[in-house]
Formats: structure tokens, sequence, C-alpha cells
């Protein structure tokens, strides 16, 4: 899957535009709105901080492994950006599209190096992973100032929900590309 | 599983009327303006102004209730944990070893909830009056590339349509025994692999089908575009913007030019 192409350019206009090829977009369109989807539609209800989590994560992860540092970075980030706006916690929005976009883009880097062994993969999951957690500890306590216990008791919550969804991702990653072997070949 | 999937509530109201690129600009302006206040009063009154104007908009308890869920959440816990990591101030109230609960910790703890809650409430002027085509328009017009705006277009249209597609797969798996309320965390999340496969294998199709559409209708053919419907700003528009601009520049003046406490 390309990236990008030009298209052909309007006769007399000397000036190329660039467009994103329809299958990019169709494909970025479908993910961004498959993890908002999934960001939604799976609350496994979480006893220690009586809190709900997600399996969002395992999404952003399935894009960046999956598709490409690009693809995880702008499908998880927007795609959990929308979820948070649709949800109505949209003052998280700004965070978690930094959040989730660096834990898409770094597990993307990270993971398909060296032809996405095994231990790629969980390199990748776990950077990313680092990425999120940090993102929404420091936005949480420096900007939102909203002190350290809610921070701290948000970030064991990341960790727990960053742990799972990078299992289930992988797992994600793995099984889709047996059953849909067009997504197998680069 | 949530009821709604869209805030937008239908209604004709002045917000509703108002150009999406002003009332995005009001969010922006009106978070900001949260940031820089730093005394509880003024903040409990921004809160009750945003409440006014989301009450304005003609928004519905039961949507307010459902969108507010997960900030209350959030606001109690500052407000209860906020005393216990801050042991600075006097007087103090009551103390248990390191721990020491004191007046200006509390208050400190309240106006941070506060704030969360004004910078939370405020999204909703723009959510609950704004339907998503709208919003793409507004930013396209605002200077997003039109693809990037199509993209962000399909993924709002097809969030919906996801979301009933995971409903009645896990439906399916369920009917063929599988049990997500079942085991312990760990277990239960790896349930919804189940669930998920399916569900990404089926929106690569669809992203597949929706590639060919794109391409049959020539997406890209020009460089230029037109639009079928066009966003202008008219007196209001400028007299809201003006309004919004005013509430954030005159607090600004007053607290770093006149150092007035705010």
């Amino acid at each position: 899957m390309e990236p990008a192409q030009s298209a052909t350019p309007k006769p007399g206009k000397t000036k190329r535009v660039k467009f994103v090829s329809p299958k990019t977009v169709a494909l970025y369109g479908t993910l961004t709105a498959l993890t908002a989807a999934i960001t939604m539609a799976t609350f496994v209800p979480f006893a220690p901080t009586k809190g709900y989590f997600n399996l969002g994560d395992a999404m952003v992860f399935f894009s960046g492994l999956s598709f490409g540092w690009r693809a995880g970075a702008i499908c998880g980030g927007i795609g959990s950006a929308a979820a948070d706006i649709l949800l109505g916690s949209g003052y998280f929005a700004p965070y978690t599209l930094v959040a989730k976009g660096s834990e898409g883009l770094v597990s993307g880097l990270v993971g398909r190096t060296n032809k996405g062994k095994k231990w790629a993969v969980v390199l990748g999951i776990a950077a990313g992973g680092a990425c999120m957690v940090l993102t929404y500890f420091l936005s949480e306590l420096l900007i939102l100032n909203v002190g350290w216990g809610p921070a701290l008791t948000e970030a064991v919550g990341n960790i727990v929900q960053v742990t799972v969804g990078g299992t289930i991702g992988a797992l994600l990653s793995h099984y889709v590309s047996k059953s849909y072997p067009a997504l197998a070949k680069p | 599983m949530t009821g709604f999937v869209d805030l937008y509530t239908e209604a004709d109201t002045f917000l509703h009327r108002m150009d999406p690129r002003v009332k995005i600009a009001a969010v922006l302006l009106l978070s900001i303006l949260a940031f820089l206040l730093s005394s509880l009063y003024y903040l409990l009154v921004l809160l009750a102004f945003i409440f006014l104007l989301t009450y304005l908009a003609k928004a519905t308890m039961s949507r307010t209730m459902f969108a507010l869920k997960f900030v209350l959440r959030l606001m109690v816990l500052i407000i209860v944990l906020w005393p216990l990591f801050d042991p600075s101030g006097t007087p103090v109230l009551a103390s248990l070893g390191p721990v020491k609960i004191t007046v200006p910790a509390i208050v400190r703890g309240l106006t941070s909830a506060v704030r969360v809650g004004c910078l939370a409430t405020v999204w909703y002027i723009l959510m609950f009056t704004t339907s998503q085509r709208d919003l793409v328009r507004a930013l396209v017009k605002l200077g997003l590339r039109f693809d990037f705006g199509l993209t962000l277009a399909i993924s709002l249209r097809f969030f919906p349509t996801f979301i009933s597609t995971i409903d009645s797969i896990t439906d399916a798996q369920r009917a063929r025994g599988m049990e997500l309320g079942r085991g312990r965390l760990f277990k239960r999340s790896k349930n919804y692999v189940s669930v998920l496969v399916p569900a990404i294998v089926s929106a690569l199709r669809t992203a597949d089908t929706l590639a060919l559409a794109l391409q049959s209708r020539a997406y890209g053919a020009r460089s230029d575009r037109t639009f079928l419907t066009e966003i202008k700003m008219r007196g209001t528009d400028y007299a809201a913007l003006s309004v919004v601009l005013g509430l954030l520049v005159v607090p600004l003046v007053a607290k770093y030019f006149f150092s007035v406490p705010l």
C-alpha cells in the first residue's frame, strides 16, 4: 500500500496538487472509525479504580503493528480522540491525540523492525504503552493540574489497560493476518 | 453499550444557527479562560455561564447526564484525593501520621475540580449544537486538507455502522457459547478477540469496497474543489465572536496589566 500518490494535474495548471490515494483514504477512514467504535463498544468493568477500561488500545497497537507507524499514529490518535469527544470528555481529546498517536507511532516503528519478530513486537508495545501512560500522567499533572492522587490512580489504570490492550493487539495482528491474507503481504 | 453515538440534538436555537467556526473558536477561547482563572468563585461563574449556554441550546437532560458521567467521576476523585496529597497551608483540620488535611488544600482541590468541569462542559456547546457534517466542513474551511477532511467524514460516517457490527458479532458469538462476562479481567478481555477479529476483517473488506467506490467516482481527478453548501460568517457570527474574544481579553488584561487577582 503506497501512502500517497499524486493526482493528474489539471490541464493548464503547472502546480501539481498531491492527493492521498483513495485506497489510503478508505483504509484510514475505516480504521479510525473502528478504533473509535471499539473504544466505545468494549467496556470492561475494572474494580480497583471503580472505573471502566476499554480495548481501544488493542486497536491502536493493531493499526501500528499491521499497517505501520503512519496508520498507527493517525488512526490511533484521531480515532481515540474522536471517541473522547463523542463520549463527552472532549477536554481529554488533545491529550488523547498525543498519547494514543505516539503510542501507535512508536509501536509501529519499533514493532515492525526486523520483519516483526516476536521480541520487536513486545518491545514496540512496551515502548508505545510507556509513551501513552507518561503522556496522560504528565498532562494530567502539569496541564490539567488534577493533583498527585488522581493522576497516579489514572496511571495505574492506564498501565493495566495498556498491558491488556497490547496483548490483545498483538494477538489481533497475528490472527487477522492469518484470516485476511491480503494483509500479510507488505 | 451506550445508547447514543452522537451528542448532536436537532433544534433551532441561535447556537445551532451560528457558524461552526465561531463555536470552535469559542471552545478554544473559553478553555484558555478556564486555565487563566485561578479563583474558585470566578471559575464557578464560568461554569454557570457554560451551563446557561447548554440550557439555551435546548440540550436534553439525559444527554447532558450521559456526557457528564465520566467528568463527574474525575471531579469527585480530585476533590477527595487532592487534600490527602497536599499537606501545605494552615489551618490544619485533621492529621493522621504524615497525612494532613488543610483548608487551603481543600479549596485548591475544589478549584481544580471546577476547572476540569469547565474544560469538559465547554465542549458541549459545540457538540450539542453542531452536526458532524458541519464540523468537518468547518475544519476544511479552516484549512484542513480536503482529503484529510474526507477521511474524517468517512470515519464519522462508519462509526455507528461499526458499533452495530460489533454488537451483532457479539450476539452471534454469544449464541455459540462465548461468555463475555465470565472470568478474571484478562480472561474477560481475551474473550473479545473472537469479536474483534471478525469486526476488523469486515472493516477491511468495507475499506476495499470503499476505495473502489471512491475511484469509480473519480476521486482526486480535479485539483479544485467546489462545495454543495457554503458556510458564511454573518453579522451575528461576528458579534458572537467579538463577545467571546472580549470574555477572554478583559480578564487577561485585568490579570496581567492591572494585577487584579482572578
